[in-house]
């Protein structure tokens, strides 16, 4: 039924397809130097203004650029040229729609903002009537070295300028049209093939890339002048990361669903704080920290092998649903075992750690920065991470990584090519508990404290929601979720309310829409989206996706 | 001995509860094999409709039980039951040849989304919107308690047990007799197949989720007539129980899923009873029976086998 509608519009408007498409563009111009509101009542971002664009008004711009499309139709690249328009579309319509808000009536809306809105919706219909996507062959010319470390450099610097920008701003409908233009800008180069080719560079460079990325997030405490808040949500991030890798052996590799996976991780604090705290007083002395780490990632290991082992045998639902009944138990146990946890009121005042005279709880001087104490954290953090980090690619890249992955995808047939099933899942479920125990025992120290409430379903379904979201099977995905489930929520203070109920949603959305994350491991991208490009596209009749997409 | 028998009552009536909400856990298993994590909210929505229909009663209808409850029930029904087929059809249907994580993570996200809704924007009977504390719930079938020898029983135990039992019987006797009942049957047996013989399997699957979701919402009206105040978050609990009720008597078996209800309601209140410090662990012994049964007899104690279907 829509199908229809989308398809009898975009034959109409086909033959008016380049002015149409002109005149959008022109009309984004033009509504980006005017003003968008008519009065200032507090509404960021300069859009009282006519002139220079500032605020929101440059984000259209930078897509209209989309607009070329309209004329060259490059290899039939539709969809890319279509999701920059409708993010000019969104980014416009959000802010229109704030400004009346503050403004109290659509009165308040001046004449730039509704030029804008024209402008995007004319060019988004005019690259709707675009033929439909060609299947393009997926291959990329090589650079030479230099231009490709020069391009590498450059779009880390890009995404450098794009967290210090999305950190620096406060006020949430600002974040919002920042988070939309930014959302759609890389979906727009996702479709025009950019990250593909980024993606291609990476992997031919991936030590300059390992080496820069590490270099960034190592530099990052001496950017923040001696100030903690952005390191300790950032120790926090890393964390909870190293845990979402944790958790993405078992879901993402291993393909099973795990939702009392914070648990795990509650072992894990709750070894740390016990043998943080019990080191101080009782013994007068400090268990060596590596030694908790190993512990605590030992003993939530053991506790992994004691759930999994029965539930492994049978399908994976019901491991969903023991782990489940798992994480119940561990809260009420720890609500209740006063002699161990003290119970609902928790472990408090865990001491800070100390290597030697280096306590982690100083403020440091090095080469001239003062680095305050969650810097030492945040360092810490890095490095358990990065230790995740290796024993997932690792994994990734082994004979039990394709045998995990086998499982997922069949698990009778891989049983019949040899794999002892039950062996491998028991070996995916305990290596992601001692994970999340590692990275619990660390978080024991970060947050100082330990109570059961920390350890509640929705963490786990959060853990859970950022390996979905950001992409399952895949490092960079974890990360990337972990970072969105814990900024999205700072940034978005003015919808708190309503954060649960979008989050939900989201999760419908996602697994309707776009099943392999943000960022998708490749096998999973083509198992999930044929038409997409790649192998699969050559057999696919071009048509056919169009007509879907269309529909839904 | 009077407490025992007593207790023995009380886990009578609770796994009546238990089992009419593993109903629809278990025949919705049995048919597309997914674990309908939303069930639990569709008879938690099912107790709000209720009450929204009896907050807006006149005075001399809301104190009147024949006519009331009917209309209360009634509601909860028709709406548990959109929602479920909306649920179905938004988020289950799209992803039915997907991979299996996927429609157990969508589940999930519907049902953190129905507890936000209705905690968010539930019209409650003062005119504001928001269900965020425990609303009050009318007990509707009041009077004075039964006493059977030692035993006491409330009347509204009495209705919660025969109104269970009843419904459980006409669905069998639905299942066993009719002839979608016959197609629902054969297409849980093996759904390609049943489609192969002309079911509608599609429509065999919205009937299941029908049935299911009319049932949550008669227990989710009877939990608030229980407790005479219902909460957004009764539906977590009572769905992690229904399902573990569901396991134990051998998913897809609707006898079993009777049968384990039962079993749980009784092991759950003893438990309580007569472990020390038991009433602190009153929510873990569901599963550690669901642990239990799955070491022991994966297949439930009615199931035949767990297929392996692939």
């Amino acid at each position: 039924m829509i199908s229809i509608v989308a398809q009898q519009v975009r034959r109409r408007v086909a033959p008016v397809r380049v002015p149409l498409g002109a005149a959008g563009a022109l009309l984004i111009v033009v509504g980006s130097l005017t003003p968008w509101a008519t009065f200032f009542f507090g509404y960021p971002g300069k859009v009282t203004l006519a002139g220079f664009p500032g605020g929101a008004r440059l984000y259209p711009l930078l897509l209209a650029p989309a607009a070329v499309l309209v004329v060259v139709d490059l290899a039939g690249r539709r969809r890319g040229g279509l999701t920059a328009a409708l993010g000019a579309v969104a980014v416009v319509g959000w802010n229109v729609l704030a400004i009346a808000k503050d403004g109290g009536g659509f009165g308040a809306v001046a004449y730039g903002g509704w030029l804008a809105l024209a402008g995007a919706g004319a060019l988004a219909l005019a690259l709707h009537s675009l033929p439909a996507d060609r299947p393009v062959a997926e291959s990329f010319g090589r650079l030479p070295a230099p231009v490709e470390l020069l391009a590498l450099a450059g779009s880390l610097g890009l995404l450098l300028v794009v967290v210090v920008v999305g950190l620096d701003i406060e006020e949430s409908s600002r974040f919002v049209s920042f988070a939309a233009f930014v959302g759609f800008a890389s979906a727009a180069l996702q479709r025009l093939g950019g990250f593909a080719w980024l993606q291609s560079v990476m992997e031919r460079h991936h030590r300059v890339t390992i080496a820069a990325a590490a270099l960034t997030a190592l530099a990052f405490p001496f950017t923040q002048q001696g100030s903690s808040y952005w390191l300790r949500v950032f120790a926090s991030i890393g964390v909870f990361a190293a845990a979402a890798i944790g958790l993405n052996v078992v879901v993402g590799l291993a393909g099973l669903l795990d939702l009392g996976y914070v648990a795990f991780f509650g072992v894990g604090v709750y070894v740390g704080a016990l043998m943080g705290s019990a080191g101080r007083t009782t013994y007068q002395g400090e268990w060596p920290f590596i030694l908790v780490i190993i512990i605590g990632a030992a003993v939530a290991a053991v506790f992994g092998v004691v759930i999994g082992a029965p539930t492994l045998r049978l399908r994976g639902d019901y491991l969903a649903i023991v782990t489940l009944g798992f994480g119940e138990i561990f809260r009420i146990a720890a609500n209740n075992l006063d002699w161990l946890t003290r119970g609902p009121n928790g472990i408090a005042g865990v001491p800070d750690l100390a290597l030697g005279n280096f306590s982690f709880g100083d403020t440091h001087e090095v080469l001239g920065f003062s680095l305050p104490a969650f810097a030492n954290y945040y360092f810490l953090e890095l490095l358990v991470l990065a230790g995740a980090i290796v024993v997932f690619t690792r994994l990734n890249d082994s004979r039990i990584g394709r045998a995990w992955v086998a499982i997922r995808e069949d698990e009778t047939a891989a049983a019949a090519m040899g794999i002892n099933t039950w062996r491998m899942k028991l070996l995916a479920f305990a290596i992601g508990a001692f994970l999340a125990g590692a990275a619990g025992t660390v978080n024991a120290h970060v947050a100082a404290s330990v109570s059961p409430d920390s350890f509640t379903f929705l963490e786990s379904i959060l853990l859970l929601a950022a390996v979905v979201l950001g992409g399952m099977g895949t490092v960079a995905g974890a990360l990337l979720g972990s970072a969105a489930l814990f900024i999205l929520p700072e940034k978005l203070r003015a919808f708190q309310d309503i954060r649960l109920l979008m989050f939900g949603l989201a999760l419908v959305l996602m697994m309707r829409f776009r099943p392999e994350g943000i960022v998708p491991s490749r096998r999973r991208q083509r198992e999930l989206h044929d038409e997409d490009g790649g192998a699969g596209a050559m057999s696919a009749p071009p048509a056919a996706p169009v007509a879907g997409r269309g529909a839904s | 001995m009077t407490q025992f028998l007593q207790q023995m009552v009380n886990g009578v009536v609770l796994g009546a509860m238990y089992g009419l909400i593993a109903l629809g856990y278990t025949m919705v298993y049995g048919i597309i094999q997914l674990i309908n994590f939303a069930h639990g909210e569709i008879f938690m929505v099912g107790a709000f409709a209720g009450l929204f229909t009896y907050a807006r009663l006149p005075p001399s209808l809301q104190a009147n039980p024949l006519v009331a409850l009917p209309l209360v029930m009634l509601t909860a029904v028709v709406v548990s039951v959109g929602t479920s087929l909306m649920t179905e059809r938004l988020a289950y249907r799209p992803l039915r040849r997907a991979s299996r994580l996927a429609p157990l993570i969508t589940a999930i996200g519907i049902s953190i989304a129905l507890q936000e809704a209705v905690r968010l924007f539930y019209p409650l009977p003062n005119g504001q919107l928001g269900a965020k504390s425990p609303v009050s719930f009318p007990r509707l079938v009041s009077g004075a308690n039964l006493e059977l020898g030692p035993v006491t029983v409330a009347r509204v135990s009495l209705f919660v047990v025969v109104v269970a039992v009843g419904l459980m019987l006409a669905l069998q006797a639905f299942v066993r007799t009719t002839r979608t009942g016959k197609a629902m049957r054969a297409t849980a047996q093996d759904p390609d197949t049943a489609r192969l013989m002309g079911i509608d399997t599609d429509r065999i699957i919205v009937v299941t989720f029908a049935i299911g979701a009319a049932l949550a919402a008669v227990a989710g009206v009877m939990q608030g007539m229980r407790f005479v105040q219902v909460d957004f978050r009764i539906g977590f609990i009572a769905g992690l129980k229904a399902f573990t009720a569901a396991v134990l008597g051998g998913i897809g078996n609707i006898t079993g899923a009777v049968l384990g209800g039962f079993v749980l309601g009784i092991v759950e209140v003893m438990a309580t009873q007569y472990v020390p410090r038991g009433s602190q662990w009153k929510d873990v012994w569901a599963f550690v029976v669901l642990i239990a049964v799955l070491v022991f007899r994966p297949s439930g104690l009615l199931g035949e086998r767990v297929a392996a279907r692939a």
